[in-house]
């Protein structure tokens, strides 16, 4: 029982993270239906900025830096690889390009930083703290603060200020949002600056857990569709429970099966909710017009 | 106030408009009037920016708007209640109203009034103010009208463009829409409406263009294309 | 005639490659080249056909290697076996991967492929008991025929046992890529390729021809997944070792790129792209090669950059940035020091400048320069021919009742309790202002919309839970508002989709090009002429729907309509945007097809059409239904009157 909790327990940090990625994607897909390929690669640049800046300038230093970073290479990503495809409404042309994008920045990266895993120092005590028997890390419990405060930032942005409201206007209608006057490709670009930033986020909340390097992406990238599927690509409250299942079904699976076979219930989760509720567990179905 | 010069647009490869020259002057309602599929709806949305036009000009208080994008034709004071209203299904109804003033609330734009106007469209759209917390999706087809309208309104634009108000909704509500239009032009709003109830249109304008085949065939004082038999017999006795 | 003499000299070319070199190292290129291409033609079915992204194509590659490779390892099967279990084994993960992420439009089968592609890697990795994990599987190539004692005669076939087992493997790979080219050629010239590329057009019409998009896009999918099984199991036993790193995210991206930069719906596309990614690796670990070719392609640029500049002179801006990209790249080339660090950025380099600037890739650009082969000229139509054996149908009993539907969408009620009665072999008028639900009850009828409560039967069996293309199926066809043809098909391959209906032969068939096959062709073709002429299009009927002026292709839309042998046709406005003289025509065609013994359902705005050819006219007001009768009838009818001129009764004072 006890196990069980302390499996349930360290899946819900990781889960946390899941969701983050995966919000990421619903910023850009409620824009322009379109997604970052390369999002993982975000994740992992905005880690590797801050684990190059918190040697010199701390944390609090650290965080506002990598955020800005995020945004910018955000906002790269959608007008190297997303605005043209977006015009010629070619679907492959966006897939290819964040794809291709991604490949570069890790590229890049493996040159930069090199290709081994590196140790992202903590900011906080690494012994954990025991709850009736459950240990928990005190960045586990930050992990989930920070995910959830990250996401309620962007949505009291949305609902509060006049520029939230004409990013939630695009994301409903996008020739109704131009003709109140609101620069749509403007708010598709943020979109993909927030969504990039969200990444960097995740990249340093976990870094410290985990490892960080060139490679860390991939992965978290995909756990983040999995999740985003999960959940649905249009329901900001559908990741984070997507996240939760996605992250304790792993440590599950990684503790009865086998370490190995970690990475697999994702994507039979995957299938399964495409299958049985292709709009996600918490998606609405989409009115198809004629 | 807004000049259309030989505009030519469409969709793609295939033309819909080809040439349309009209004009409104400010403070008048000018209505545009034809078949369906002649073309109404395609010269609005290239007026303001929706699609863009392949050829001609368009000038808008004096300042030449063809080809920018929709955004910057707002911002130059053209509002537009498209077809099938459009709302933000998505956000309440105050929401969609202060949306509708978004480029008077960004920028170093004086911002105070905005309020002050959607208490006016309160006022001149009661059944709005009744459900200014609900979201727009879940208002009748009516009300989502209502909502278009006030929307385009709170830019306080120098031209409106109406895109059949009158559409789907009940003769009692038809019947609104258009006493609202009247007190706009009484309040000096110019607009142009485009409406397939022509009879009614005609009632409350200034002036028409009848629409054929993507091209203006007739125009005149809405009067007199009223008493034009050609006219009559086209469009206004279709349905006797 | 070109074309085939070609075809003929590249066949001759390989059949002699072997004899004609010496070195194993170019023998295997070449093989590895034609396995490739294997996997790239099958992707293209999917990418280049079908419009869906998969990134996973490496990961059934590998399965194909693993199905071979496992068989050999633990159960001693060989080659010969091995063959056809890859195809299956990769078609059946195909079909598991496509069944759930194509249920829905978007980006699904990307993410899910791309998934996939890091399960496969995972799983190969960690099922040590079948795959030996990292450690890979070596296998053995098979002889198939010892021809040493023919040596003595020929002398040209004298080489030693392995060379002999290489030079045999070469030409069964040479004949799995003539297969796959037959085979793929085949069915994409077939009523499945036409399928492909129509649900990519418009997959809106094309479930509405009762061809279903869903089940076509598996389709695709599983064709191209056997494909890639096949070419894995080749390349097992090409390598004669594999491991899973060999089948990697990049390896997918690599055939991706392949057929972008070949060429996407073609066939001399993908091999194309095929042989450049193979020689990719060898340039990229060479400096001065990679140097050479970045000039040669900077080069290359800068004068297919003036050339074109000088023809338009108004492109400047677009055609300066790719010249200019093309020579920084070759700047870049020259600075640069160690190339196999930036491999992977070189790469990804590469498939953005051919998304952006090549999206219709290296023999796309080739076909541009030359001039087009296409068929210009119309066809003779039999109007005869048009129509199926039906008999005319007796009027009176209703055809399709619908009842009490209600269509809710958030707060707005598109229609509200609304009946309708069709009789059978009438023409039934639907009417009303504009919102007032007409074309949502044709889109409940055609099963677009789920309908918040009501039913609709149709034939005595009740239409509710069916999809779209099953009703069409059943004999419902319809033309759309907003015109939607395919565009890029011919006239005549446009309403030959609506004759998929009348193929009884399967896959298998229009694969390997079956005697039935060709009659069936042959009879869709004849019938689509047949209803070309009947709507006065056969003179146009090999120019793409897209070309076709406005009104025409609402005709265009009428004919593919008839050709699903529907007992019910609906017409959505198909008098909108018409002139005087194309109207007269519609109304002349409109009583033609019910002579036909067609029941008809028109929604349309021109009264003197509706008046004139319909038999009983319901009005649609604010989603009820305000008055029903015969023209006559509901043209004197008070509530009608007003529902029409509902603004003018409001006399405002102005």
């Amino acid at each position: 029982m006890q196990i069980l909790a302390q499996l349930i327990v360290s899946g819900i940090a990781v889960g946390m993270i899941y969701g983050v990625i995966a919000f990421g994607y619903q910023l850009t897909f409620a824009t322009s239906k379109t997604l970052n390929f390369g999002q993982g690669e975000a994740l992992m640049l905005g880690s590797l900025v801050g684990w190059s800046l918190v040697a010199y300038t701390g944390y609090l230093i650290m965080l506002p830096v990598v955020l800005a970073f995020g945004l910018l290479q955000g906002a790269v990503v959608e007008r190297l690889g997303v605005r043209q495809a977006i015009k010629t409404k070619s679907e492959a042309g966006w897939i290819m390009a964040t794809i291709a994008l991604g490949i570069i920045f890790r590229n890049l990266a493996e040159n930069i930083w090199g290709r081994d895993a590196l140790k992202f120092p903590s900011p906080l005590p690494e012994a954990p703290l025991s709850f009736m028997g459950v240990n928990v890390l005190p960045m586990e419990l930050v992990i989930v603060v920070g995910a959830l405060a990250m996401m309620l930032a962007v949505e009291v942005f949305n609902r509060r200020s006049i520029y939230g409201r004409a990013f939630v206007a695009t994301a409903g209608d996008r020739d109704a949002a131009g003709l109140v006057g609101v620069n749509t490709s403007l708010v598709i670009t943020f979109s993909y600056a927030m969504s990039s930033m969200a990444a960097a986020f995740a990249g340093v909340l976990i870094a410290p857990v985990t490892l960080t390097g060139a490679s860390m992406g991939g992965v978290l990238g995909l756990k983040g569709f999995a999740v985003a599927i999960i959940g649905g690509l249009s329901s900001g409250f559908g990741v984070v429970v997507g996240g939760l299942i996605l992250g304790i079904t792993e440590n599950l699976t990684g503790f009865y099966l086998s370490t190995g076979y970690k990475d697999v219930p994702g994507l039979l989760l995957l299938l399964l909710v495409l299958s049985l509720k292709p709009s996600g567990l918490f998606g609405k179905a989409a009115i198809k017009k004629v | 106030m807004l000049i259309v010069q030989g505009l030519v647009a469409g969709y793609g490869r295939v033309k819909v408009l080809h040439g349309i020259s009209l004009e409104v002057a400010e403070g008048q309602l000018v209505t545009l009037i034809g078949s369906n599929g002649a073309g109404k709806t395609t010269t609005l949305r290239a007026l303001s920016g929706m699609i863009k036009p392949e050829a001609g000009k368009i000038t808008l208080a004096g300042a030449d708007i063809t080809g920018l994008p929709s955004f910057q034709i707002t911002k130059r004071g053209l509002a537009h209640s498209p077809e099938g209203r459009r709302v933000f299904a998505n956000l309440p109804v105050a929401d969609n109203l202060l949306l509708g003033a978004f480029t008077r609330l960004t920028g170093s734009r004086p911002k105070g009034d905005v309020l002050r106007d959607r208490d006016r469209m309160y006022e001149l759209f009661p059944r709005l103010a009744e459900r200014r917390a609900q979201y727009a999706g879940t208002l009748s087809g009516g009300e989502q009208q209502m909502l278009a309208m006030a929307r385009a309104l709170m830019l306080n634009p120098q031209v409106l463009l109406l895109d059949e108000p009158s559409m789907g909704l009940a003769p009692k509500l038809v019947e609104e829409v258009f006493v609202i239009i009247a007190r706009l032009k009484r309040e000096r709003v110019t607009m142009l409406l485009v409406e397939q109830f022509a009879a009614a249109a005609l009632d409350v304008a200034d002036f028409g263009y009848v629409m054929e085949n993507g091209r203006l065939s007739v125009s005149g004082p809405a009067a007199a294309l009223k008493t034009d038999p050609a006219v009559r017999a086209a469009y206004l006795g279709a349905a006797h | 005639m070109l074309n085939s003499s070609l075809k003929a000299l590249a066949l001759a070319a390989l059949a002699v490659f072997p004899f004609a070199i010496s070195s194993p190292y170019y023998l295997h290129l070449l093989v590895v080249i034609m396995i490739y291409s294997v996997v790239t033609l099958g992707l293209d079915v999917v990418f280049g056909y079908t419009g869906e992204v998969s990134v996973g194509h490496a990961a059934l590659f590998g399965i194909g290697a693993y199905t071979a490779g496992v068989l050999a390892d633990s159960l001693g099967i060989n080659f010969w076996w091995a063959l056809p279990a890859g195809v299956i084994v990769a078609a059946g993960f195909g079909a598991l991967l496509a069944l759930p992420a194509l249920r829905v439009t978007g980006p699904y089968l990307a993410m899910v492929t791309l998934a996939f592609g890091t399960i496969v890697q995972i799983l190969i990795n960690e099922m040590t008991f079948l795959t030996e994990g990292p450690l890979g599987i070596a296998l053995k190539r098979p002889l198939v025929f010892d021809w040493r004692p023919f040596a003595d005669v020929l002398p040209f076939l004298k080489m030693p046992a392995k060379k002999m087992a290489d030079v045999q493997f070469y030409y069964i790979v040479v004949i799995a890529l003539v297969l796959t080219l037959l085979v793929v050629s085949r069915l994409l010239a077939s009523r499945f390729g036409r399928a492909f590329e129509a649900l990519r057009d418009s997959p809106i019409a094309c479930d509405c021809m009762g061809v279903s998009v869903y089940k076509h896009k598996v389709l695709a999918f599983v064709i191209s997944a056997g494909f890639a099984g096949l070419g894995g199991v080749l390349f097992a036993y090409s390598e004669l070792y594999i491991a899973p790193n060999n089948f990697g995210f990049d390896l997918s991206i690599t055939f991706l790129l392949a057929v972008t930069m070949g060429g996407r719906k073609s066939r001399a596309g993908p091999i194309i792209g095929a042989a450049v990614v193979v020689f990719l690796p060898n340039l990229l670990a060479d400096i001065q090669l990679f140097r050479i070719a970045a000039g040669i392609v900077a080069a290359v640029a800068v004068a297919g950059g003036a050339v074109h500049m000088f023809r338009k002179p108004e492109e400047r801006g677009r055609i300066a940035i790719p010249v200019a990209l093309c020579v920084a790249f070759f700047v870049f080339a020259l600075y640069l020091e160690r190339i196999t660090d930036y491999k992977l950025t070189i790469f990804g380099l590469m498939i953005l400048f051919v998304v952006y600037y090549l999206p219709d890739g290296i023999y796309g650009f080739v076909r541009q320069i030359l001039p087009s082969q296409r068929l210009k000229h119309g066809i003779a139509g039999n109007e005869a021919a048009a129509w199926a054996s039906a008999a005319p149908a007796t009027g009176g009993e209703a055809l399709l009742e619908v009842q009490q539907i209600v269509m809710q969408f958030g707060g707005l009620k598109a229609l509200d309790r609304v009946d309708l009665s069709i009789r059978a072999g009438t023409v039934h008028g639907l009417i009303g202002p504009n919102g007032s639900g007409k074309s949502t009850m044709m889109n409940v009828l055609t099963g677009i919309y789920t309908p918040t409560a009501g039913s609709v039967v149709f034939l005595g069996s009740p239409v509710g839970g069916h999809t779209p293309s099953d009703i069409a199926g059943r004999g419902i066809a319809r033309t759309f508002q907003n015109v939607q043809l395919f565009a890029e098909l011919t006239l005549l391959e446009n309403v030959m989709v609506g004759l998929h209906h009348t193929y009884k032969g399967g896959m298998a068939g229009a694969a390997l090009c079956s005697p039935r096959e060709r009659r069936e062709e042959l009879a869709a073709r004849t019938r689509a002429a047949g209803l070309l002429r009947f709507v006065g299009l056969d003179g146009a009927a090999h120019e793409e729907a897209r070309n076709l002026p406005y009104g025409k292709q609402r005709l265009l839309e009428i004919a593919r309509a008839l050709a699903l042998d529907p007992k019910l046709l609906l017409l959505d406005e198909p008098a909108a945007g018409l002139t005087a003289p194309d109207i007269q025509d519609l109304m002349r065609i409109i009583r033609k097809i019910r002579d036909h013994g067609i029941t008809m359902v028109l929604i349309e705005h021109h009264m003197d059409v509706v008046m004139s050819v319909c038999d009983t006219v319901s009005v649609l007001d604010f989603g009820q239904k305000i008055a029903e009768g015969t023209p006559g009838e509901v043209q004197r009818d008070e509530k009608v009157l007003s529902a029409y001129l509902g603004g003018s009764h409001a006399t405002v004072a102005a």
